[in-house]
């Protein structure tokens, strides 16, 4: 996978995002909600707290897309980096070990840096 | 550790136990072939949208875990397609009786594609 140059400058964009809330290294939350329908964040990363590795750019909303929408307005996709630890708790492998996974933005809120969220 | 709500949906499955996991290509079967080239060109046009065919793919419920990839899409596709009024399931009906009987295949368990005996009859 080729990732573009400008990742390392902390300011990537595949495609215009304009008007975002976050920028490269902001630490956010996923929000912990479990609305009915076709929802793009699986269930395991709900209330988990990682960090904003890009962003991608601002695409037609797939939750409304899903229903025959237009998908507009747009919303921001980030790439969010979380360890490993903080997303299984009973994680075995190195402290290192992370996963990144594409949120949109509507599913994501600031976190203060450090915490976590194990609130079941 | 695994959340447990009522809008889980039958794809999300992060975090269940997997179990074995098949390692072998298995290739692609004609009918899996002429259904994804299908759905490709369905979704190129303009008729249906990936986000729409995921949404039904979600929608089948307990029979997502029962049915195979192909199965899946190809059935998220028939949704989406009669839900948009692109076709009625009547009209589907008659075609797939129709190719049936063309291709005299008695049961749909079996091979779309019986050469030899097409060619015969």
């Amino acid at each position: 996978m080729n990732e573009p140059k400008s990742h390392s400058v902390g300011k990537s964009a595949y495609a215009p995002a304009p008007g975002r809330r976050f920028e490269v290294g902001d630490r956010v939350r996923v929000k912990r909600r479990f609305p009915p329908g076709h929802r793009r964040t699986p269930t395991y990363i709900r209330g988990k707290v990682g960090e904003i590795e890009r962003i991608c750019g601002a695409f037609p909303n797939p939750e409304e897309l899903a229903y025959g929408f237009d998908g507009e307005p747009k919303k921001v996709l980030y790439r969010v980096r979380f360890a490993q630890k903080e997303v299984w708790p009973r994680y075995t492998g190195p402290d290192r070990d992370l996963i990144e996974m594409e949120i949109y933005e509507h599913w994501l809120e600031p976190a203060m840096a450090g915490t976590s969220d194990e609130k079941k | 550790m695994t959340d447990t709500h009522a809008h889980k949906l039958p794809s999300d499955i992060g975090g269940n136990e997997a179990g074995p996991v098949d390692t072998i290509d298995h290739g692609m079967r004609f009918w899996e072939r002429q259904a994804n080239a299908l759905r490709s060109t369905l979704t190129r046009k303009g008729f249906v949208k990936t986000d729409e065919l995921r949404r039904a793919a979600e929608e089948l419920g307990d029979r997502y875990s029962q049915l195979h990839y192909f199965e899946i899409t190809t059935s998220a596709l028939r949704a989406i397609m009669i839900e948009k009024g692109h076709m009625t399931e009547a009209e589907l009906k008659a075609k797939m009786d129709d190719i049936r009987a063309r291709f005299n295949v008695p049961d749909e368990m079996e091979s779309p594609i019986k050469k030899g005996k097409a060619q015969s009859t």
